[in-house]
């Protein structure tokens, strides 16, 4: 971390509630999203298999082709034959996926034939006269059917529908069994669902003959990769391809692999003489739009009967569908939380990516963190009934300790700061625990069932890229940074340019807090511009907005480019005010001297010397007043099977909640919702918070509501959101959220991530509660979501949810 | 195809339609109105919020046809110029992240203010049931509402 004495001239923005400047065009309904581009495009239809799995034995477009404003089809067959197939990133056994399905269909909403269209009306109406003999083969729907041995195959080459199955150790694990007085154990099951963003994925692509290249505009989360994914498969040199991401509406992961998509339409863009564009539907997106996986897990906690966790060994099932780009990161990212917030010193995981019938997965708002606190928390309130323990006390017995930060967990993890039982405790303060406790047992006299959860997680964030090749062997990606342009315009005014995208997390006043602060001027005088251009943009592999690396590596390379600009400002003051560097201060848009204040220079007049009347600047000194920085995260280790981390920064928090349990209807009220949370310093708190509370509510949409449900022919019967259900404003607690401040020593702002934490620690905090509001029947919970009716048959019957 | 006429922000359209065509789509893309937003075409996110001869309708769930000689008003109407005492509050409380539900929640809260000048945080959790918001979980936007209406009563504010 920086000091902020060095660091900033003013402390006027920095950690303060700013108003977002780009909410200005949203509240006027003047946001420019791929589809209000004004530009006149002809328009895209897909055409989507019926079938989870069955071969394509034969497509026939010629009705379509010949329809009246049909300007062009495309179908599977000819895009296998002009593209590469779909690279994989963890999976460790062959398997060929094209973008669109060319022989065989492996789910229910899988391409495989897509129409150009004079409107969407024509090219969807163009669609229905597309021909396709399907030969229906036996779908593959749940993680034990992937499993039996006489298993239909997603993929012949890999001859076994696991697609990566690795083992790491850390620590001596057999000595924790061998010293543990008992071992809980447990099997959990968490459903498909995923963050939905509102705005849909969309694109639009231009390809231009003379040059042969191609523009597309697409609201895409992670452009740095998208551009190399891309041109990759469609065989073309980076310079033919040109992304373009105007704002976005929402991302949550859910638009971090919507290339695929791009490169049928490069293909279509290039068959007629127009720009083409693609909306996907709101059936689209739920059908093949991307999921989080469904997964099993087995976890067992050898442990002390005083609560002592002395290992953890784990036994992950992640149903990955059929999307081989992505498959296998939901077991391996799990290794950035895999001990939680405890002192826990051997582990062992294996972790599965399955093939099956199902949709696409990709990484959903924390990927398989969320997973992984659920079921590590969950078995803590399991262990503590069994020991006899307050739920708190058995956290207490087992936290990291602030004194042992930074801390380095088996696998080689490390947690920068923080103060885990001083988070708890702040949190049981907040929720007034032992009142809830009190009021609980009133309650229970009335009949009526009140529940109160915990859960305390680590929310970490920047990947370090390289850590899904952990099995795969040497990384394409490695450690996380970003970009940033800093310039200086001709009034004297700043402006920046970041490699990243935002998809609502109000980064453009973020940066502009920062700026103002290291230059001395206000956010209105600091123009950031959130449109992401390939072209232009200060650009990596790893550019995107992900992860919750923009408080890390994103600001810390603005920090670095508008250090360097300040320093050449200086350097011209310095020369035309005729003083040292070090005697110049800046304030309010200008610079002068501590020791003569009568001398001074106008960040304007700095800049006419820099752009116009150049032969005034110093001796040597480039004209311009523009700087570009690259910034990384300085943790990262390499990929390394003994010892590696997965991720960079690591927030934390604690989730409190109280639920009454209607026991007659199953139905969940929430009575209580406190967050403790500590993700380091905070640039501007409203937006944290908006944030802390719009992921929670993630975390509790799929606890409670949201589920991917298939039927045993893999076919997806929540195909809108009236049977996929998101939570609505009714329903939903009113949160308290409680704040700890430990800076993050490895970021310069000490910053950590913000943003996935709700989703991470909603999950268990909810499900711990209703178990405990359950606890008179004696019904355990394993599994997710917790739907009314899972609740009422669990009471009255099966006594597990 | 039929011929529609209709008014959007006090604005007259005059268009041949097919009449599967949706509203949305006519606002959108046959008067270029891009703030009307759609989020799912089931009816279900009112992203596609808007007032239509003062009732709160979701334009997707229209036909183009339907609104010959309607009077609409959109979030671009919302407000000649400057910003509407709504508009203000979603930014003074941070109501939106994205900002892809804002244009519905914006409508469907001045429509609530209207009836109801002083609602309380459930009346208003009530009056967002058809709006989806997938950033904020709704806390900075109920915030935004009672911050609007508390305004609007000092001001004497009432009409749209
Ligand atoms: S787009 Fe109309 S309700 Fe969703
Ligand atoms: S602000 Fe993104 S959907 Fe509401």
């Amino acid at each position: 971390m920086m000091d902020f004495d060095q660091l900033f001239v003013t402390r006027n923005w920095v950690g303060k509630p700013v108003r977002r400047n780009e909410d200005v065009r949203f509240v006027k309904g003047e946001g420019r999203y791929v589809d209000d581009l004004a530009m006149d495009c002809a328009q895209v239809a897909i055409l989507r298999s019926i079938f989870a799995h069955a071969r394509v034995k034969r497509i026939d477009v010629s009705r379509a082709a010949a329809m009246k404003g049909v300007l062009a089809v495309v179908t599977g067959p000819e895009v296998a034959g002009q593209t590469k197939p779909i690279a994989p990133r963890a999976i460790t056994k062959p398997a060929t996926q094209f973008v669109m399905a060319s022989e065989k269909v492996r789910y229910v909403g899988e391409p495989i034939a897509a129409v150009v269209a004079e409107d969407r009306y024509l090219a969807e109406d163009a669609l229905d006269l597309i021909d396709v003999d399907y030969e229906p083969l036996p779908a593959v729907v749940r993680i034990e059917d992937a499993l039996r041995a006489d298993a239909p195959l997603l993929f012949d080459e890999a001859a076994s529908n696991v697609l990566l199955d690795d083992t790491l150790e850390h620590g001596d694990i057999k000595r924790a069994y061998q010293e543990a007085d008992l071992v809980i154990k447990e099997k959990f099951h968490v459903h498909r669902y995923s963050s939905t963003p509102l705005e849909n994925w969309a694109m639009i692509a231009r390809h231009d003959k003379a040059s042969d290249s191609f523009v597309v505009w697409a609201n895409d989360q992670q452009p740095g990769r998208s551009v190399v994914n891309v041109c990759n498969t469609l065989q073309i040199p980076t310079n033919r391809f040109r992304l373009i991401v105007p704002d976005s509406g929402g991302g949550f992961g859910i638009k971090l692999a919507i290339w695929p998509y791009m490169v049928i339409l490069c293909l279509l863009a290039k068959k007629v003489n127009k720009p083409v564009k693609w909306i996907q539907t709101r059936r689209e997106h739920l059908l093949g739009g991307t999921h989080a996986p469904d997964c099993q897990v087995e976890l067992e906690l050898p442990m002390k009967k005083d609560g002592t966790i002395l290992g953890l060994s784990m036994k992950d099932y992640e149903n990955d569908g059929s999307f081989v780009h992505t498959a296998g990161i939901y077991g391996l990212i799990k290794f950035a939380t895999l001990v939680g917030c405890y002192n826990i010193k051997a582990t062992r995981a294996q972790m599965l990516s399955i093939a099956t019938n199902k949709g696409p997965t990709v990484q959903n708002r924390g990927v398989g963190k969320p997973t992984m606190i659920f079921v590590l928390e969950r078995a803590m309130d399991i262990a503590a009934k069994q020991l006899g323990l307050d739920p708190a006390e058995i956290r207490f017995r087992n936290f990291v300790q602030p004194e042992q930060m930074p801390y380095t967990t088996p696998s080689g993890e490390i947690y920068e700061s923080g103060n885990y039982p001083e988070c708890l405790r702040k949190a049981l303060a907040l929720s007034h625990y032992e009142e809830l406790k009190k009021q609980q047992a009133e309650m229970r006299k009335q009949g009526r069932y009140l529940g109160i959860g915990i859960s305390a997680g680590i929310e970490p964030g920047t990947s370090n890229l390289g850590y899904y090749y952990t099995s795969r062997g040497i990384p394409e990606y490695t450690g996380n940074a970003e970009g940033a342009i800093v310039g200086i315009d001709y009034d004297g005014n700043a402006n920046v340019i970041v490699g990243s995208v935002d998809t609502g997390q109000g980064h453009a006043t973020t940066i502009a807090q920062v700026v103002s602060d290291m230059l001395g001027i206000s956010p209105e005088r600091v123009s950031v511009d959130n449109q992401l251009d390939s072209l232009i943009s200060p650009f990596l592999g790893h550019s995107g907005a992900y992860s919750n690396k923009f408080n890390d590596v994103d600001l810390g390379a603005v920090i670095r480019a508008t250090e360097k600009i300040r320093n050449k400002m200086l350097t011209i003051a310095a020369h035309a005010l005729q003083s040292d560097v070090a005697d110049l201060k800046l304030n309010n848009g200008t610079i002068y001297s501590a020791k003569d204040n009568s001398k001074k220079v106008s960040f304007r007049e700095i800049a006419a010397l820099a752009y116009k009347k150049i032969l005034y600047l110093p001796e040597g000194l480039e004209p311009g007043l523009k700087e570009i920085a690259y910034y990384k995260n300085p943790m990262a280790k390499l990929p390394n099977k003994e010892n590696f981390n997965v991720q960079l920064t690591h927030s934390n928090s604690v989730h409190v909640v109280a639920v009454e349990v209607d026991v007659e209807t199953g139905e969940i009220a929430f009575r209580k919702y406190v967050i403790v949370h500590d993700c380091g310093n905070q640039v501007n708190p409203a937006i944290v918070d908006g944030m802390t509370i719009g992921s929670t509510v993630h975390g509790i949409g799929g606890v409670l509501l949201e589920e991917f449900v298939y039927d045993e022919d893999g076919q997806l019967l929540t195909t809108t959101f009236m049977d996929y259900m998101k939570p609505v404003a009714a329903g939903l607690p009113q949160f308290e959220l409680g704040h700890m401040y430990s800076p993050c020593p490895y970021t310069l702002l000490g910053t950590k991530s913000a943003g996935e934490g709700g989703a991470i620690g909603s999950l268990a905090a909810v499900a711990n509660a209703v178990e405990d509001a359950l606890s008179p029947f004696g019904v355990k919970v394993t599994s997710l979501p917790l739907s009314p009716e899972k609740v009422v048959r669990a009471i009255r019957e099966t006594k597990v949810i | 195809m039929h011929r529609i006429k209709v008014t959007i922000n006090g604005k007259e359209y005059e268009q041949e339609v097919e009449p599967r065509l949706l509203l949305v789509h006519f606002i959108r893309e046959k008067a270029r109105l891009t703030g009307t937003h759609v989020g799912c075409d089931t009816g279900n996110c009112g992203a596609c919020t808007i007032l239509f001869n003062g009732k709160l309708i979701k334009s997707c769930l229209t036909l183009a046809v339907q609104a010959n000689h309607a009077q609409i008003t959109t979030i671009e109407g919302l407000a000649a110029n400057g910003l509407h005492p709504v508009q203000d509050a979603f930014l003074e409380k941070f109501g939106l992240q994205c900002g892809y539900c804002t244009p519905g929640m914006i409508l469907n809260a001045c429509y609530l203010l209207q009836s109801n000048p002083q609602p309380s945080e459930a009346e208003i959790r009530e009056a967002l049931e058809g709006n989806l918001c997938m950033c904020t979980g709704y806390q900075h936007i109920i915030d935004a509402i009672r911050y609007a209406a508390e305004r609007m009563k000092q001001s004497g504010t009432v009409q749209l």
